[in-house]
């Protein structure tokens, strides 16, 4: 049987590695597998019927109006949902061929492999810049000094926030600008390394030049990881992302690479959302 | 669903339907020019010729218009899909059309210099082959404003017809200059009429290219013998309507 250890410490799981995918090494590697997923929040039934394979190492990104469902599907990849009480799931998410709701598979755990990143950039407001980013290594027993260090500036050089921190990683994460917050928590989810980062409206509270930073980074660190952004924004989509979800009404209306949705896109629906005839 | 036939912000609809009627303008004057290119070759009409040379200014700065017109609504409203499309072709459509006006132009003065001389009537060689890309010029139009996507496709073929008349006319105008070399340079200026009138069907082709791809997202040039002979030929991924009950399922790409 699975265990929780062997989910946290393998990485990606050892069933995945010796399993189909690694039969066939040419075909791209599924990092989400998700079926028929139903969320209801009491009697909201939030998202219905959902099926979408998410590839590894790509951006895929989630749009659609407000109240569409978005940021649950999202938060259901990573388990967030169940902290919203009167929650309900059915439907089955497997993450690299694992079950993420499989009874013996720790949240907690989960959410160290499927970092988070939220609309509004929230540093810890009593740790300094280094502080913060590697208080996720802290919590998981990491007290090796020079580890820390390396890990910290690593972190922060992925999140291209280097080079404006390093003469004040003793200053609080509070004081750094909205966009330099928002790297920061970037850097913060990184420090972990986990396989996936989910984004929901990582650039919404952003000036256009921090959203570009943003953007530009997001880019960056998809060479590395599987990353699932929600925006509101489409050209945001359209520019950063190579797979588009269009959710309406908590349904999966289309999938598709995000050129063809955004030129051709199959579905009327999301030719009236996406060139501004509803929403 | 909403209403879904006009845009959320209605200055997007008013700055696309400028553009759009700003391109039928240009349009209407450049088939009018080609129209009356041949005429006044045809009736030795000296006048129509210089009204020909005088109107392509006109159209010069419809085509800078369209263009300023079309950047300006990329700029404000970054139109994706079908919005996209129609805003591209337009700026497309109008490169094309201002390039048949130069033709026309070409057409007239050609002419202007021919009716000093004495009447030729090798001229009519040319009739067949003016009514034809006229014609394809005159359905191109239509099916840009009727959207009329089986019209479109049916143009590109017909340029190939064009391209045999021209080879025609050509060969027997190299005929009549054995025979006649004393107006060898008449017979000349015939053969390059027919060549302009063979590049305003390669840019009336161009166009009802740009209108499939503005219709149906569908890229049919340099397709050669794999190109469409009808709508129900294209790949099927267009804007359909709209996926029923079991949606996720079926959007799993």
């Amino acid at each position: 049987m699975e265990t929780t250890q062997d989910i946290a410490s393998t990485g990606k799981p050892a069933a995945t590695a010796a399993g189909p995918d690694a039969a066939a090494p040419a075909a791209p590697r599924t990092a989400f597998e998700i079926s028929s997923l139903n969320l209801w929040y009491g009697q909201k039934h939030a998202v219905e019927d959902v099926t979408i394979n998410i590839p590894d190492r790509t951006i895929t990104s989630i749009i659609g109006p407000s109240g569409c469902g978005k940021s649950t599907l999202l938060r259901c990849l990573n388990r967030m949902h169940e902290l919203v009480p009167k929650s309900r799931m059915t439907g089955s998410i497997l993450f690299f061929g694992q079950d993420l709701y499989a009874p013996q598979i720790d949240p907690a755990v989960i959410r160290r492999r499927i970092g988070m990143v939220f609309q509004k950039s929230n540093p810890f407001p009593t740790m300094s810049v280094a502080e913060n980013v590697t208080v996720g290594l802290r919590l998981n027993g990491i007290r090796n000094r020079p580890f820390l260090r390396d890990r910290m500036e690593q972190s922060l050089r992925m999140a291209a926030l280097w080079d404006e921190v390093k003469d004040d990683l003793g200053k609080p994460g509070v004081s750094l600008s909205g966009g330099q917050q928002q790297r920061l928590c970037i850097a913060r989810a990184i420090a972990t390394q986990p396989e996936v980062l989910l984004m929901d409206e990582p650039a919404s509270a952003l000036d256009p030049i921090a959203t570009m930073k943003v953007e530009e980074l997001i880019r960056q660190l998809s060479r590395e990881y599987t990353i699932v952004i929600v925006t509101h924004n489409m050209q945001q989509a359209s520019r950063v992302s190579d797979k588009t979800a269009f959710l309406y009404l908590g349904r999966l209306i289309e999938f598709s690479d995000t050129d063809q949705l955004f030129t051709r896109p199959r579905s009327k629906q999301t030719e009236d959302y996406i060139s501004g005839r509803f929403g | 669903m909403a209403d879904t036939s006009r845009h959320i912000l209605g200055a997007y609809d008013d700055a696309l339907s400028a553009l759009q009627n700003d391109l039928l303008m240009m349009a209407s004057l450049c088939e009018r020019n080609l129209r009356n290119s041949l005429g006044c070759l045809l009736n030795r009409d000296e006048d129509l010729c210089n009204v020909i040379i005088a109107d392509d200014e006109e159209i010069d700065q419809f085509e800078k218009h369209v263009d300023k017109t079309g950047i300006d609504l990329l700029r404000r409203f970054q139109p994706v899909a079908s919005d996209l499309r129609q805003v591209v072709a337009a700026m497309k459509l109008s490169n094309n059309l201002e390039r048949i006006a130069d033709q026309a132009v070409n057409i007239a003065r050609k002419a202007r210099k021919l009716n000093r001389a004495p009447l030729i009537d090798e001229v009519n060689f040319l009739d067949p082959m003016y009514r034809e890309v006229t014609s394809m010029l005159s359905d191109a139009l239509r099916a840009y404003t009727e959207s009329d996507i089986e019209l479109a496709i049916s143009i590109p073929p017909r340029d190939k017809k064009l391209d045999a008349m021209n080879h025609e006319i050509t060969e027997k105008l190299t005929v009549r200059m054995t025979k006649s070399p004393e107006r060898i340079t008449d017979y000349l200026d015939l053969i390059f009429i027919a060549r302009h009138l063979e590049r305003a069907g390669d840019h009336t082709k161009n166009i009802a290219e740009d209108i499939v791809f503005a219709i149906a997202a569908e890229d049919i040039r340099h397709m050669g013998a794999q190109r469409p002979g009808s709508a129900a030929d294209l790949r099927g991924d267009k804007p359909v309507e709209p996926v029923a009950a079991k949606a996720g399922a079926s959007a799993v790409s």
